[in-house]
Order: C-alpha cells, then structure tokens, then sequence
C-alpha cells in the first residue's frame, strides 16, 4: 500500500524529513511502552501535537459524566491522554506568511484528517482538530513538503514568531521585519540553545511602535523596528523588549535595550536564551516564563547577564547572513497598480473597502483583509482563496492575530472584481478590526482548560452585532472585544476594549457559566496596556453588557475620546455599577437558560455536578464570603486607579485572605482573623491535601497567598501594582472554583467533617 | 476492482445525502447531544463541533472516533454526511455501503425529530467522495477503479432506476461524484435496499 512517506521522498527538506522518521519510531516505541509518558509528551508537544477536551475519556453528556470507550483505551500519549481521543494540531505559520500551494495543502489536510475546518489562532498559526494521532506522521509530512514544519509549534521551546500582517507594505512602519522575523525562525528552530526552557518563549516583531499588530507589549520577546543615524549613515536596529506576556497574569515586556543593531539581533535572542535556559525557573510551571525571571532579577542585571552572555557566545555565520539578502528581499507584485478610477462598486463594496482595505504606502495597492468568523474557514474556501490569491496578488497572503487573512499587493483596480469572487465564496464579510470582528479562543469547544464557552459567545455576539453594524456609530464600532475560555488569556482579553474570560458561579447548588468583564485594556502601542476585571456576570447575560457599556460610552463620552480612554476617565467602581443589573441569577425553575452554555444545552458543569439543599446552604455562607472577597479584589484596584500602592498591596492582600478564610470555614468554622491562622489552616486543610489543586494549574494560586504572606511585597509602579491585583482575583477565582467543587461533591470537604460544623450540614458530606 | 489496488484499499470513504431544505441548525445541537446520551447512531459518540457561524460549512457535526456525521451546508447544499475515519471491515464494496448504511441510519433518525420541522432527505440525490488523496486521488483512474463499486451501489440504493453520474473534475478537490437517480426514495427504504 502506497504511504505519504514514499510518496513525498525528496520532496521534504531531509532534516525535517528524518525529524518526522524519528517522531513515527517514538510513537511505535510509545505505543510498545517503552517511552515514559510524560517524556512523551513533551515529544509530542514539540510537534505541535496537542491534547484536546475529553481526552482523558470522560465527558459529561448531560446526563452524567460517562467514560469515552475508545478502542485503545489503555494506550496513553502523555498522562491522562487517552491515544485514541482526538487531538489538536497546531501548525506554525511564521509571520503568518503563506503562499497559494500551502494554503491548498492546509486545506487537504484539514479536510482528510480532521474537521473541514482551518482554525487561525492569535499568534498567526493555523489549527486543526479533531486530529487522530495516528495520522501525525502523514500530515507533518505533507507539511513538510509545502516547507512547513510543526516542530516547536509548542512545549518548552521557542514558539511561532510573529510580525505584522502589514509588514513591507505599511505606511508608518520604520522598515519591514518580516526577513528578520524569518531569520529569527530559522535560526532559533532546534537550536540547542533554546530546547531547556522551562516554558515556552513566545517573539515577535513589530515595524512601528503605535500600532497593535505586532503586539510586541505581550510577547516574552518583542522587537520593533527603529532606525538611527550613526556617522552619516541611517542603520537599522530594533528597540528590544523583553518579559511580557499575557496568562493568568499579564506583564508589560521591559525594555531591554532602545536600539539593538539588525546584525545583533540574533546574537542578543541567543544569549537572551541561553540566560533563560540556565536560570529560568524549570521546576515550577507557574513561574517558569522568562517574565519571572526578568522580574526576580530586575532588568539592569537581567541585562548584565544577557550581554556577559553575548560576549562569550562563538561567533555563528548564520547571525548576518541573511543581512546580505536584504536588498533583494521583497514581495514582488503580480499585477500592475491601478487606481480605481471611477469603476463601477459592486454593493456592499464601500461597507467592506472602508473596513476591510489598507491603502498601501505602495501607491495603486492595497491590503485586503478577508474576515473569518471566529477565525474559521472550510477547506473549500481556503483553496478557492488561494486560486484567487494566485489570480490577484500571487504569494502575498498572511495570517493575522486577529484571526483573519490578508491578500496584499492587489491592485486597486482590481477590487470590486475581488470582492465579487470573495462574496461568491462567503468570504465579503465587512468589519475587520471592529467591534463584530470578535476574538476567541477555542475555550470549551475544544480546550481542556476551558471553563465556559468563548467560541458561543463570541459566535452570539458577532452574529448580533453584524445584525446592527450599520447603525453602530462609528466611535463603538472601532472597539474591539476578545474572549477567552479562562483566565489564560489565549483569547487576549487583557488587551482589548470589552475582554471577558471564563468562569463560574456556584448558584443554588448549581454551578452557572459566567464571564469576568474586563475594561481599560488597550489594543494599539503594541498592546500597551492591560485591562483589569471589574467583575463576573451570568454568560447568558454578556449580550445585554456589551449593549449597556457602549450605550453608556456613547452617552457620557467626551470629544473623541476611545472607549479605552473613557474607562480610565470614568473609572471602575462607575462601570461595575454598571454591570449590577446584569450579575443576578434568575432560579432555575424561572429560567433554566442560565445554567447551561452558549451553544450548548447540556446543563453546565465544570467536572461531574451533584447537588443536595442543604450544600446550596453551606455554599450560600462561603459564596457571602467570597463575594466579600471579590469585592475587596475591587477595592484594590480603584487603589491602583489612584496610584495608592499601599492601599493595593493591603487590600489585595486582604481578599486574599478573606478567600482562604471563606474556605477554611466551610471545615472550621471557629477560624479567627489572624492571618497567620488562616494561612496556615488554609494549607494544612485545602493546599497539602491538594484540595485546592486545579487538575492543570496544580497549587499555583495558593502560592500567591503564601509567597504574599511571606514577603508582604510593596509595589512601587503600576505594573507591580497590578500584578498584585491580578494574582489576588485569580486566587479568589481559584477559591470559587474550589468550593463550587466541593459543592458539586456534595460535601464540604473530602472525607472530612467540619469541625464546629452543625450536624445537619455534617450529615450532608456523607 | 479492475487490479487498481489503490483504491482497493481506500479506508477513508464519505457520503453525503442531500436534504430537501437546510433545517435549523441551532435545533440540530440538542439532537445530537441527546444521540451521544442514547448511543442513537454507531460509532464511539465523542462530541458536537458547531460551525453553523461559517457560510456553507460543516454546519453541525457529531465527532466520533470511527467516522464523522454532520449536517453539513457544504457547496450551499444541505445534506446529511458521513464520512470514515478509522479502517472498515470487509472488501470496498462492503466499506462503501456500510457508509452508505451508517450516513442513511442517521438521515433517517433526523427525518423523525420533530424539533428539525420534518426535515426530509431529497433521496434521490447524493455525493460519493475518497477522503484520501494518496490512495484514490481525483482522477480518471480512480473513477476507472471506483466505478464497478458504484455501480453496484447505486443498482441496489435505487432500485436500477437510471441515473446521473458526475464526477467533479477539478484535480485539487477530493474524488467525489454526484449522483442523479430518475427515481428516489426515503431513508428508511434506501436504507432497507442497502442491507437487504
Ligand atoms: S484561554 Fe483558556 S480556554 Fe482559552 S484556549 Fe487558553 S487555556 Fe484554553
């Protein structure tokens, strides 16, 4: 039987082609069980193989969690990841660059191993699901033959680089990164200076520093083009940053050096490695990003080290010598550029031209932006795309981290005709980078951390907006709104102008999808600056809150003020007041909509649910005390609003506690206010007995407590400042997400009883 | 099969049978979900993937490890898919009819669920396809190769009434046919022709 392997012989760059070769005999010698499963793993992981949701063979089906019987259910891929489930795969596409053979290859691949779908992610790569594992080694061939690899697509290594979509063809860039992008790819993949990082190590470049593409604020490392006159001669360099990131605590990246010569460049990110590799946290997932580090050690001596480093690296060829290729780097345009010239615009065409086209600073071209929704596109339209992608502007199509696709180069003239072939394909949808161009993560459709459902939100917000986008005054409809599934942030929430992230609620005994609404985050400057969350509300409620903030942003707005700008003017404590009408549960007897999840009728749950009256009593007394929790979590940030740190590191500090008292009640209910108690009790009662363990993120929340309560930290700026507020609202969610376990046990805690506990609620745990 | 032993070995087999209107695909959700509860059509029933937010696209599907059903809009056509994922049993012509099987089963239920408005199978129409470039790619020999198999198909779902075949030329798709019969049939009829 003919296999991809003989088929593509020679057509595979040979390295990547034995790469695949020993990834297959991994696998066999898994499947014989002669690898370890977590060594496993992180091999699979390093190709961009991903577990998925349900992989571990469980899934609540509405009626009760049941087991997955897969055929193979003994054989694991990793721990608690059944071989046989279907996976993801996620495929790097650098800078977001593809070309038309490519795009067709992606579609043949999506269509023969997973679901007709291309998924565009919000760092430029392209996702599959529903994958079988099985047929890994196939389709990393066929990548492989197209000239793409999937290695380091993810575990501990150097992810996808990204840059701007607009790269080489934007007006305000300085130059065009996408060589040095390329360069950086090429250069750092499996190289061995960047395989014993403790976590993944995420770059990217930028051409400006005002705009958002290259979102250089969120990355561990971030590079944006400047330029400098040095004896006469304009030189190239990059301002380079570094430690930033989003997840469950957003960092703003740190300056690590305004200008960074082009020919530098790699050396730097080599030694910038190596430094991470050697002193990163490796043991400790939760503070193991380069941003720990840069902070641990401050980025005088993170620098100091870096550039020791730098000194004693030997010399590499490979670090200028695309620098040589630069003159004749370009994209060179298919068509001839034409003004439109008074043709004839086909209707819808101005509605779509004003949102989704750039003006190139290339006169007679332009950028077309093709909007998918929630960042979707079937394999037919993909290939149609990439048939009108050699029609129009021949190679020049990139992802971006809006979850879109753009053609570049077409020439003006051709749009109208351009937008006809793409309406014919469904693919005319206006308002990219707008209010109903909405981000999300995949959250609960596919991902195993995800809480509540991003995608069916985002689906219903889109679909409702799109209903409106005329009418929508023009100040709203450049807002944008991200969602992500959870708190990690996959969906960039923090830097978006409405951002909501996952998560849940114990009512009545019932756990209810809510979402955390974040404000003040801000998408342009590269992402330069993060939102914060004013407060939770029912999912089924979000619609109404994304109607009441941009109703009361167009109202009380001042001059052109951003709907960013208007949020720090008006300040948190005014905007959750405005989410109070939203936030109340109805019972489910009255509306049972509220408990289950966007697009999905099942009853809501976060693992298997079990309820009892008497634990919807026990669980009212700790979700009073958890709310008084969440609110001191808000307390500590109007603090951080008014530049008052102390008051935010007291107040944070003190949710924190009320947190872990709420909890330590529910088994003891005589716990005093000593924080040293309280402290200790928590994590004899719920930290030691991993209790309060999430299945993924381990005991990383109750560390914040500890370390807090250890160290009592003053923040001196804002960054500190909210790194405090985030970590108290997390271990506050952390808190929630305990007790509604607990309540979903039908206990208060596991085998134990509370001491001090009335013998009706003792009753109840058994 | 002519000695093409390529195809011979074609695992990856997919139906669609199209339906005579596209019926809510936010009520398909629930029904589906409630197939997995029940284990109401064959397969080892994971989960839902709804693209109903994507123009002519997959629409609804339910995710199984051995195959994929799916009311699916593809080529702005509705129809009911199923396509295989895992190896099948017994020779070609067993392979392609027990799709065939497991895609009308599922027409069928759907046919019954109140929620979807009395949704119907247009039965007289459906598209054949080889979900596999390598073994049966889309081209003269693989029709060639296919074609005994497809004829045997048909003359049992339709009874030997005449009908018209045609073979979507275009290299860079998948094989696939669309089948015209003069005369059709509902599920539940095609579906006892298949097995009888
Ligand atoms: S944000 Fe959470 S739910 Fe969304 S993809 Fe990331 S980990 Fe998953």
């Amino acid at each position: 039987m003919k296999t991809w392997k003989d088929e593509l012989e020679g057509r595979m760059p040979a390295d990547w082609a034995t790469e695949i070769d020993l990834f297959e005999n991994q696998m066999e010698l898994r499947r014989q069980g002669k690898v370890e499963e977590k060594l496993f793993a992180e091999t699979r992981l390093r190709r961009g193989a991903y577990g998925q949701r349900y992989d571990n063979g469980q899934r609540n089906d509405g009626t009760g969690t049941k087991a997955l019987a897969y055929p193979n259910g003994a054989l694991t891929k990793g721990p608690d990841t059944i071989w046989d489930a279907p996976g993801m795969q996620r495929i790097k596409i650098p800078f977001g660059g593809l070309n038309p053979d490519q795009m067709d290859v992606l579609a043949d691949l999506a269509e023969e191993y997973s679901d007709g779908i291309c998924h565009v992610t919000t760092r430029q790569d392209i996702q599959l699901h529903y994958v079988h594992f099985d047929d890994t080694p196939s389709l990393l061939r066929r990548l492989a033959a197209i000239g793409i690899t999937t290695r380091e697509a993810c575990g501990n290594s150097v992810r996808n680089v990204t840059a701007c979509p607009l790269a080489g063809v934007c007006r305000d860039e300085s130059f065009d990164v996408t060589p040095y992008a390329n360069a950086s790819m090429k250069f750092l993949l499996g190289h061995p200076d960047v395989q014993d990082f403790g976590r993944k190590f995420k770059i990217a470049f930028s051409g400006c520093r005002q705009h958002a593409c290259g979102l250089v604020n969120m990355h561990d490392m971030g590079a944006i083009a400047v330029t400098r006159e040095i004896d006469g001669e304009t030189v190239r360099g990059f301002e380079l940053y570094v430690g930033g990131g989003l997840g469950a605590v957003p960092y703003d990246a740190v300056l690590f050096d305004e200008f960074v010569r082009e020919d530098e460049i790699l050396p730097i990110t080599q030694a910038i490695s190596r430094v991470f590799a050697r002193l990163g946290e490796k043991r400790n997932r939760a503070r193991a990003r380069i941003k720990f580090l840069v902070k641990n050690l401050g980025m005088e001596e993170f620098k100091r080290l870096v550039l020791e480093e730098r000194a004693k690296l030997p010399h590499d060829d490979r670090w200028a010598a695309y620098l040589d290729e630069l003159p004749s780097h370009g994209e060179k345009p298919l068509k001839v550029g034409a003004s439109l010239n008074g043709a004839a615009r086909p209707e819808g065409f101005d509605a779509w031209c004003e949102t989704n086209v750039y003006r190139q600073r290339q006169p007679g071209y332009c950028v077309a932006a093709v909007t998918l929704p929630l960042g979707d596109i079937t394999s037919h339209q993909l290939r149609e795309l990439a048939a009108i992608a050699r029609r129009y502007v021949g190679e020049s199509v990139r992802t971006t981290v809006e979850q879109n696709i753009v053609l570049r180069w077409v020439s003006e003239a051709d749009l109208p005709q351009l937008y006809e072939e793409l309406r014919a394909l469904g693919l005319s949808a206006p308002g990219a980078g707008s209010i109903v161009d909405v981000v999300s993560c995949p959250g609960t459709d596919t991902c195993k951390l995800g809480i509540a459902s991003s995608r069916g939100l985002a689906g219903e917000l889109q679909s409702r907006l799109a209903a409106k986008a005329m009418e929508l005054d023009k100040a709203v409809r450049d807002m944008r709104i991200k969602i992500s599934g959870c708190f990690n942030s996959c969906g960039q929430h923090h830097i978006s102008d409405l951002g909501f992230y996952g998560v849940s609620r114990n009512v009545g005994g019932y756990t209810v999808p809510h979402f955390q609404v974040v404000v003040g985050g801000k998408w342009v400057d590269n992402g330069g600056s993060y939102g914060l969350p004013i407060g939770a509300v029912p999912s089924k409620r979000i619609p109404d809150v994304v109607t009441a903030m941009t109703d009361a942003y167009l109202r009380e707005r001042q001059g052109q003020e951003t709907f960013q700008e208007y949020t720090q003017r008006v300040g948190k404590k005014a905007l959750k007041d405005k989410l109070a009408p939203f936030t109340k549960v109805p019972a489910r007897e009255e509306d049972a909509s509220f408990y289950s999840d966007w697009g999905d009728p099942r009853e809501f749950t976060i693992g298997d649910m079990g309820t009892g009256e008497c634990a919807g009593e026990v669980v009212s007394l700790v979700d009073s005390d958890l709310s008084l929790a969440e609110a001191m979590v808000f307390d500590s940030q109007l603090a951080l609003e008014n530049g008052d740190f102390t008051a935010v590191a007291d107040k944070s500090y003190q949710a924190m506690l009320q947190g872990a008292k709420a909890l330590v009640k529910m088994r003891f209910l005589d716990i005093t206010d000593d924080p040293d108690q309280i402290v200790a009790e928590f994590k004899q009662r719920y930290y030691d007995t991993e209790i309060f363990f999430d299945r993924f993120g381990g005991g990383r929340f109750g560390q914040y407590l500890f370390r807090r309560h250890e160290q009592k930290e003053q923040p001196t700026d804002t960054a500190a400042g909210r790194q405090l507020v985030e970590e108290a609202s997390l271990f506050v969610e952390a808190c929630h997400a305990c007790s509604a376990k607990l309540a979903a046990q039908g206990s208060t805690a596991q085998g134990g009883a509370a001491e001090g506990v009335t013998s009706t609620v003792v009753t109840l745990e058994l | 099969m002519g000695g093409h032993t390529d195809v011979d070995g074609l695992q990856r087999i997919g139906v669609k049978f199209y339906l005579s209107e596209t019926p809510p695909l936010d009520a398909v959700i629930p029904v589906f979900h409630r197939w997995i509860q029940t284990a109401a059509v064959e397969g080892m029933l994971i989960d839902i993937a709804d693209y109903s937010h994507v123009p002519d696209g997959p629409g609804v599907m339910l995710i199984a490890h051995e195959g994929n059903y799916a009311v699916d809009l593809n080529g702005g056509r509705p129809g009911v898919l199923y396509y295989r994922k895992q190896a099948l049993a017994g020779d070609l012509d067993q392979r392609v009819r027990a799709v065939c099987a497991a895609a009308l089963r599922a027409a069928a239920l759907l046919e019954g669920e109140a929620s979807l408005g009395g949704v119907k199978l247009r039965g007289d129409e459906l598209q054949i396809f080889a979900n596999d470039r390598l073994l049966a790619p889309n081209d003269g020999a693989t029709e060639a190769a296919f074609a005994p198999v497809l004829t045997g198909l048909l003359d049992r779902l339709y009874a030997g009434a005449p009908r018209q075949l045609c073979r979507d030329q275009d290299p860079r798709r998948r094989f696939n046919v669309d089948v015209k019969a003069e005369r059709g049939a509902d599920a539940a009829t095609l579906l006892q022709r298949l097995t009888a």
